[in-house]
C-alpha cells in the first residue's frame, strides 16, 4: 500500500467532513446559546410559546395519524397490486413532496377557500382557511408523500409469500394483511411516522398560506419563530427554534434507530 | 384425489399452459422441471393463490377452481419457510387453527402432537429468527400439517438445506407421509430428491408438463431429448428403427427393448454400459467395438469416453474401473442389454 499518497487523500477527505460537521455544529449550538438561559426558559415558558408548543404537537399528531390512515392502503395497493393508472399514480403521490411549499400551500387556499367543495366543506363547518384546522391540512398535504413512500417500501420488503401462506391457513386477504403484513412492517411504519411527525412540526410554507399567521390562533411553533422574528422579538424566537432543534435531533435518532432495521424481513 | 385439468396461467415471465395432472389420494408426487418450468406457478395455482386463467381443479371430487386460498383444506410448505418471524414456534404452528377461532386446550395438544411429529416440541418458544434452516423448515412443515390438510405442496423443501440436513429431513419426509398419509406435491429440481420418496414423477419444461410416470420410468425411458438429459441419460444416439427393434446407428444395429420405425433417439444410461478388453459374447446383449477417449474419474465413479463410430459414455464405480483395467488409447468391448437401450421418436422433439 503506498501509504504516503493514501494518506494525503484521506487527511483531505476528513478534513472536509470535520469542517463540514464543525459548521453544522456552531450553527446549532449558535442559536441555543444565543439567550442567556434564564431568559432563554423564560420564554420557553411564556404564553405564547407554550400556546405555540402545544398548538404544534396537537396538529402534527392528528395530522401525522391522518397520514398514517391514508398511507397504509394507499402504500399497499401500491405495493402489492396491479391495476390501470398505477404508474402515473405513483409520480402523482410524489408530487407534493416536490413542490414548494407555498404553492402546496397557495393551491389548499384556493381550493379551500373558492372552490365549490371547499366552500360547501365550510358551510358545513369545516373551515380550513386561516384556522388550526388549515395547519392540519397543510401538514398532510405536504407530508402524506413522506409517510406514503416510507410505508410503501416497507410492505414491498415483505414477502408476499408470508400472505400466501396465511392465506392457505385460512386467513382472508384481510386477515394476511393484519396478522403478518402488519406486524412485520412495523419497524418501518414507526420510522416513517416519526419523520412525517417531525416534519408536519416543521411546516411553515403551507401553513403559513392556507392558515394565515395569527398570533395566538395559528400560531405554531415555526410560525411563532416568524412572527417573532418579524417584530424583533428575537429572544421569542430563538426558543422556538430551539424547540424545534430538540426535537429534529430527536426524531433523527429515532428515525435511525427503527428505519435501519426496516429490511430485516 | 387431486385432478389438475387443462390449467393454464400466465404470469409475464413464467407460465404454465395446458397442464393436467392427476395425483392419486396419498400419493407423494414429485414435479421435476429446471428453475423458471414454471413449477411454483403450479403449486401456487393448486394452492389459490392464483386462479387459472383456463382449466379446472378438483380436490377430492369438489371443484376448487374458484375457492379461496383458505377454504381448500391445502397446506403450502416453501423453499425458505416463510415463518413468520414475529411470533414464536408455536404462534405459527398454531396460526392457522387460530383462523378458524379453535378452543385453546384443543389447539396446545395439536401443536404438541404436530411439533412432536416433526421432532421441533423444544423449540416451541423460539422465535424462528434463531433456528437453523433445518428446524425452520421443520416447523413450517408442521404449520402446514397441523392443519391436516387434503393435500400438502412443497415448494423445493430440501433446495436451501444444506447437504447433510437435507438427507435428514427427505428421509423425515417420507417418514411423515407414510404417518400421515398425506397427499403430497413436491417440487424440485434436484433428481435425487426423486428415489427416496416419489411414488410418481411429473417433468416439467417451460410451463408444460413433458412426461409423467414412476421414478424408474423417467430414469430409464425417457420420452425425450429433455427429459434424458435431465435425468442424465448421457448416451443420446440418433439413428433410424424399424419395427423389429432394431435401430441402425450409423455403422451400428442396436437392438433395443421398444420398436419405433423412422427417425429415433436411443438412450443408454452410461452405468448400464458393461465395459471389458476381452471380447464378450452376445448372449442377447449388443456388443460394441471401440477405443478409449478418456478417462476421468468423479468422486467415487469413473467416467469413461469411448468412440466406437459414435461416441458413448461409461460410468464405472472405482472398483469396477480398476477390474476392467483400461487406458486411454485402448481398444475396448462395451456391452448392454436391449432392455437397457431406451427408443423414442426423435420428431416428437420438434412439437
Amino acid at each position: 500500500m503506498n501509504l504516503k499518497n493514501s494518506s494525503y487523500f484521506r487527511m483531505a477527505t476528513v478534513a472536509v467532513a470535520l469542517l463540514i460537521a464543525a459548521f453544522i455544529v456552531m450553527i446549532l449550538v449558535g442559536v441555543v446559546t444565543h439567550s442567556p438561559p434564564a431568559v432563554l426558559i423564560e420564554c420557553l415558558l411564556s404564553e405564547e410559546i407554550q400556546f405555540a408548543i402545544r398548538l404544534s404537537i396537537i396538529t402534527s399528531i392528528i395530522s401525522t395519524l391522518l397520514c398514517i390512515l391514508v398511507a397504509m392502503p394507499v402504500a399497499y395497493a401500491l405495493a402489492r397490486y396491479t391495476f390501470p393508472g398505477k404508474t402515473v399514480m405513483n409520480m402523482l403521490m410524489d408530487i407534493p413532496m416536490a413542490l414548494p411549499p407555498l404553492v402546496a400551500g397557495v393551491g389548499l387556499l384556493l381550493f379551500f377557500g373558492v372552490s365549490p367543495i371547499g366552500k360547501s366543506l365550510a358551510a358545513a363547518g369545516l373551515a380550513f382557511v386561516f384556522t388550526p384546522l388549515g395547519i392540519i391540512m397543510a401538514q398532510f398535504f405536504v407530508n402524506l408523500p413522506y409517510m406514503l413512500r416510507v410505508t410503501r417500501s416497507t410492505f414491498q420488503g415483505v414477502n408476499p409469500r408470508y400472505e400466501y401462506v396465511a392465506k392457505t391457513l385460512g386467513c382472508t386477504d384481510a386477515q394476511a394483511f393484519w396478522r403478518v403484513t402488519l406486524p412485520m412492517s412495523w419497524n418501518g411504519l414507526l420510522a416513517g411516522s416519526v419523520i412525517t411527525w417531525s416534519k408536519g412540526i416543521g411546516e411553515f410554507g403551507a401553513g403559513l398560506m392556507l392558515a394565515g399567521a395569527t398570533r395566538m390562533k395559528t400560531e405554531t411553533l415555526p410560525l411563532s419563530l416568524f412572527l417573532n422574528m418579524s417584530t424583533g422579538k428575537l429572544e421569542y424566537a430563538i426558543a422556538a427554534a430551539t424547540i424545534l432543534i430538540m426535537i429534529s435531533v430527536v426524531s433523527l435518532y429515532a428515525f435511525e434507530r427503527y428505519g435501519g432495521a426496516t429490511h430485516v424481513y | 384425489m387431486l385432478t389438475i385439468d387443462s390449467v393454464s396461467k400466465s404470469l409475464g415471465e413464467f407460465s404454465l399452459s395446458n397442464v393436467s395432472l392427476s395425483i392419486e389420494d396419498g400419493e407423494y408426487f414429485i414435479v421435476l422441471g429446471p428453475t423458471g418450468a414454471g413449477k411454483t406457478i403450479l403449486l401456487e395455482t393448486i394452492a389459490g393463490i392464483y386462479t387459472p386463467d383456463a382449466g379446472r381443479i378438483f380436490l377430492n371430487g369438489r371443484e376448487i377452481t374458484d375457492v379461496p386460498a383458505r377454504e381448500r383444506k391445502i397446506g403450502m410448505v416453501y423453499q425458505d419457510y416463510m415463518l413468520f418471524p414475529h411470533l414464536t414456534v408455536e404462534d405459527n404452528i398454531s396460526f392457522g387453527l387460530k383462523s378458524h377461532r379453535a378452543d385453546p386446550a384443543f389447539i396446545r395438544g395439536k401443536v404438541q402432537e404436530s411439533a412432536d411429529l416433526l421432532n421441533i416440541g423444544h423449540l416451541l418458544h423460539r422465535y424462528p429468527g434463531t433456528l437453523s434452516g433445518g428446524e425452520q423448515q421443520r416447523a413450517a412443515i408442521a404449520r402446514a400439517l397441523v392443519m391436516e390438510p387434503e393435500a400438502l405442496l412443497l415448494d423445493e423443501p430440501l433446495s436451501a438445506l444444506d447437504v447433510k440436513t437435507r438427507e435428514n429431513l427427505r428421509a423425515e419426509l417420507a417418514r411423515i407421509h407414510e404417518a400421515t398419509g398425506t397427499t403430497i406435491v413436491h417440487i424440485t429440481h434436484n433428481f435425487e430428491e426423486v428415489f427416496d420418496l416419489a411414488d410418481r414423477v411429473a417433468i416439467m419444461r417451460g410451463g408444460d408438463v413433458i412426461q409423467v410416470g414412476s421414478a424408474e420410468e423417467i430414469f430409464r425411458k425417457p420420452n425425450s431429448d429433455f427429459v434424458a438429459g435431465f435425468v442424465g441419460v448421457e448416451n443420446l444416439l440418433r439413428g433410424t428403427g424399424s419395427s423389429d427393434g432394431t435401430v441402425a446407428v450409423g455403422d451400428l444395429q442396436i437392438r433395443a427393448e421398444n420398436a419405433i420405425p423412422g427417425p429415433v433417439s436411443v438412450a443408454i444410461r452410461p452405468e448400464e454400459i458393461q465395459l471389458s478388453k476381452a471380447p464378450l459374447s452376445k448372449n442377447g446383449r449388443n456388443v460394441v467395438f471401440g477405443r478409449v477417449d478418456s478417462v476421468r474419474p468423479n468422486g467415487g465413479l469413473v467416467k469413461v469416453s469411448v468412440d466406437a463410430g459414435v461416441p458413448f459414455r461409461v460410468t464405472l464405480t472405482r472398483q469396477g474401473f480398476e477390474e476392467t483395467g483400461v487406458a486411454p488409447g485402448e481398444a475396448i468391448y462395451l456391452a448392454f442389454l436391449p432392455s437397457a437401450a431406451h427408443v423414442y421418436s426423435s420428431e416428437e422433439e420438434e412439437a
